[in-house]
């Protein structure tokens, strides 16, 4: 279609401007030519309900697996994956085997970028530390000449405070944000599923929310004590799970420091009673009018076996009060993000004991799925989702990245078209990702993507 | 104390009401299910009181016993019911290792199957790994315990036990305390499923680091049915009528969960002095390997009312009847 011409109507929304209706657009030789905002008469049955037009989603916090364990994805695969789930633009996450601790890695992902033909963007953080080992800086300078968006040793947090501080002062000096995963790893060791009445029934190692909110109140201690030197100084704290952590960000905010965060699809979505064998939507947990609703064992919410391995991943699925947080939080803006923490692996290291199985879900493909259901549940308004897949990660990324999602005329197309009436089946082989890794195979999702188009080209076509 | 003794010689009992092919909790089991492992308890006690006591129910079916953790009492309890059921049985102590350093449980569940095994009995240290292998595996597998996750033969035993002890061989409204390291205990746990299901009034108690998490539960309640959690030991102990001590580890002290095993006897052991604020006639239990001197005073443990080795014994025939009883399922779907 890059070469002809074509017209949409549909429901548009565009964070950037912040306006969403009835809309007619043209595409013509891959640029978006004309954008008609619809009137009411000529509106009639555009509803939101229907086709959706929003802009390429931005997903921050991605994990391609290249190099080191293609076996799980490649970069070719999880910039498919990314396109069949609506982004045309991913930043991934260094913990790769080399770690990307200096430029030839960057280069590396980006020839495998440039020779998958993938019209999604890729872009890429550095590590904090050499390895990721948390003792000494990565090449900080080179990584950011060789055009990283940030740093961040994901995976695990920057244990030391002294690195963080460092990393946060010199990447400041950069103009780049600290990307970090907040979890005091003392208070996990050997954690299985967040601590309460989940992991107590089933008889797995407790993972306190102490240990998030712990590790967001030092980092932002830190980012405190450091910004008055170097005011470029930026914290992001990356898949936030509790409301304890939450609200430690927001009081951060409160103070008018630099600190952003984001949260997952699985985070709103799933709770740690899917462990259990339940299988409601965080939001259908009816947590208010019937107290006895909530527990599982109860409700008659059970309706598989316990202890499935898709469902092990860091930080855990937390309880129906956290996934109600994270919503409330994206609505405040104090969560500016939802980032899928898209984690595939193979069946070798999923299809093990619940304790030993690695952590991850793959879930760059259901995300905009995930959230449109919590839309049509009334979580957050479809306006204020939208932003929280594009122009709030850009936000965090900041000008250097280059990306700034909008449907604005006489620019090359970067849109999603999307059936939010329609809903697919999450199969095996629906998924373009090699990691068959998610909790919501076999679900029937509302939101058929049936359009990709990143930077003018075609990402991403129904067939 | 049998209800089947009048049954003709060499009969078996019918399992009419038992559905699930697999044994991995005491959370799946309605109580008339419970009833029924009971009564089956019952007719394999009185198989096990002939001079010869061995029965054909379990001719020609295959059962690998499969211990990924050391045991004495359930492996060999495990083997020698099957073996007086007459079944072909195997033995596999694996070494407990992750996916990296070994074969994966998958493949060891494949090639068991593949060997002809009808039945797993399993013991694993993760939580959950028994279903993992019943996802796989085309027989029936009966959990012989996992992490800290559920150990439903115990239960069962426990309940066969107290059952056979009790006025009336009733539960209901009595005080039943479960006493120390609750948070690592599998027994505990399933205890929790099966003997609020009997109407006791089930009291867990020990140290606050040993009963994290146990409030949450304990304000929903075991499937909505109330259990107390308390680290007041003389609160718990009051007027019980049965007190169950559970084995404390030397690991919770490099955890730093407990100062120290002395400490621990000081203050949570159960003494006879401690007892005296139980019910005279309290019924004494432990699942198993004791610490004396920790958990438990060596002169409770050897005192009348203790059924210590009741349990023991009792774990043969309640074994019997869940292998049986799981064979039928077996059974039911060849002929259907």
């Amino acid at each position: 279609m890059s070469g002809g011409e074509q017209t949409i109507r549909g429901w548009a929304v565009d964070p950037s401007v912040g306006r969403e209706g009835a809309a007619e657009l043209t595409i013509r030789d891959g640029v978006l030519e004309r954008l008609e905002w619809l009137s009411d008469a000529e509106a009639e049955e555009i509803t939101p309900a229907g086709t959706l037009i929003l802009p390429g989603l931005v997903d921050l916090h991605a994990h391609f697996r290249e190099p080191g364990n293609e076996d799980a994805e490649t970069v070719a695969t999880g910039l498919a994956a990314a396109a069949h789930g609506g982004f045309t633009t991913v930043a991934l996450m260094p913990n790769t085997t080399p770690a990307i601790d200096e430029p030839s890695v960057v280069a590396r992902i980006r020839a495998a970028a440039v020779a998958s033909g993938s019209p999604v963007r890729t872009l890429i953080y550095g590590s904090v530390s050499a390895g990721r080992k948390g003792e000494t800086l990565s090449a900080m300078g080179e990584l950011a000449d060789a055009g990283v968006v940030g740093f961040s040793d994901d995976g695990v947090s920057v244990r030391s405070g002294m690195l963080l501080r460092n990393a946060l002062l010199y990447a400041g000096s950069l103009g780049l944000p600290i990307i970090d995963h907040p979890e005091d790893h003392a208070l996990t060791d050997g954690a299985e599923a967040n601590e309460g009445l989940i992991a107590t029934v089933l008889g797995l190692k407790g993972w306190p929310s102490a240990a998030e909110a712990g590790s967001v109140a030092r980092s932002i201690a830190i980012l405190e004590d450091v910004v008055h030197d170097v005011p470029g100084a930026r914290l992001h704290l990356t898949h936030i799970s509790t409301a304890e952590g939450l609200h430690a960000v927001f009081t951060g905010q409160g103070k008018g420091l630099p600190v952003t965060c984001d949260v997952t699809p699985h985070h709103l979505a799933l709770t740690d009673e899917w462990i259990a064998g339940a299988r409601r939507w965080s939001w259908d947990v009816p947590r208010y009018e019937d107290s006895e609703a909530v527990d599982p064992w109860v409700s008659g919410a059970i309706v598989a076996p316990p202890f499935h391995t898709s469902l092990r991943v860091n930080p855990p699925l937390r309880s129906p009060d956290d996934a109600a947080a994270c919503w409330v939080h994206l609505g405040m803006e104090s969560a500016i993000a939802i980032a899928t923490d898209h984690a595939p692996h193979t069946e070798v290291d999923k299809h093990v004991e619940f304790g030993w199985a690695i952590n991850g879900i793959s879930g760059i493909e259901t995300a905009l799925s995930v959230v449109l259901a919590g839309v049509a549940a009334g979580q957050l308004p479809l306006l204020k989702a939208i932003a929280a897949l594009t122009t709030g990660p850009t936000s965090v990324l900041g000008d250097r990245a280059g990306i700034a999602p909008g449907l604005r005329e006489g620019e090359p197309a970067d849109l999603v078209v999307v059936d939010a009436g329609a809903t697919w089946s999450v199969t095996a082989a629906a998924l373009r990702s090699k990691g068959k890794n998610t909790p919501l195979l076999g679900c029937e999702l509302p939101g058929v993507v049936r359009l990709v188009l990143a930077g003018g080209r075609v990402a991403y076509a129904e067939a | 104390m049998s209800t089947g003794s009048d049954r003709p010689e060499g009969a078996t009992p019918a399992p009419v009401h038992w559905a699930h092919r697999h044994l991995l909790d005491v959370d799946a089991l309605t109580r008339p299910e419970i009833e029924l492992v009971m009564r089956t308890a019952d007719e394999m006690h009185d198989v096990l009181a002939r001079p010869i006591p061995k029965v054909p129910a379990l001719r020609g079916l295959g059962v690998t016993i499969l211990f990924y953790e050391a045991s004495t009492r359930t492996r060999v309890s495990f083997e020698v019911a099957a073996k007086n059921l007459s079944a072909d049985v195997v033995n596999i102590a694996a070494a407990s290792s992750s996916v990296s350093k070994g074969e994966s449980l998958v493949d060891t569940v494949r090639t068991v199957e593949a060997l002809g095994a009808d039945m797993i009995v399993m013991r694993h240290n993760v939580s959950g790994a028994p279903y993992l292998a019943a996802e796989i595996f085309g027989g029936s597998v009966l959990n012989g315990g996992d992490g800290w996750h559920a150990h439903p033969s115990q239960a069962l035993l426990d309940l066969y036990t107290l059952r056979s002890r009790l006025p009336g061989g009733s539960l209901e409204g009595r005080k039943v305390v479960i006493l120390g390291d609750v948070l690592h205990s599998r027994v505990a746990r399933s205890n929790v499923w099966s003997l609020t299901a009997m109407g006791a009034d089930l009291w867990l108690c020990g140290p606050a680091t040993l009963l994290r998490g146990y409030d949450a539960w304990a304000a929903r309640g075991a499937a909505g049915r109330p259990f107390t959690v308390t680290s007041d030991v003389g609160a718990a102990l009051k007027d019980a009528d049965v007190v169950m001590a559970l084995r404390i580890q030397k690991e919770r002290m490099a955890s730093g969960m407990l100062p120290s095993l002395r400490e621990y006897a000081a203050r949570y052991g159960l003494t006879q002095e401690r007892l005296r604020a139980a019910k005279p006639e309290a019924i004494v239990m432990h699942p198993g390997p004791m610490n004396e001197g920790v958990e438990i005073a060596p002169d409770v443990a050897v005192d009348p009312r203790s059924v210590i080795t009741e349990q023991v014994a009792n774990g043969v025939a309640v074994r019997m009847a869940l292998l049986y009883l799981l064979a039928g399922t077996r059974r039911t779907e060849a002929g259907a």
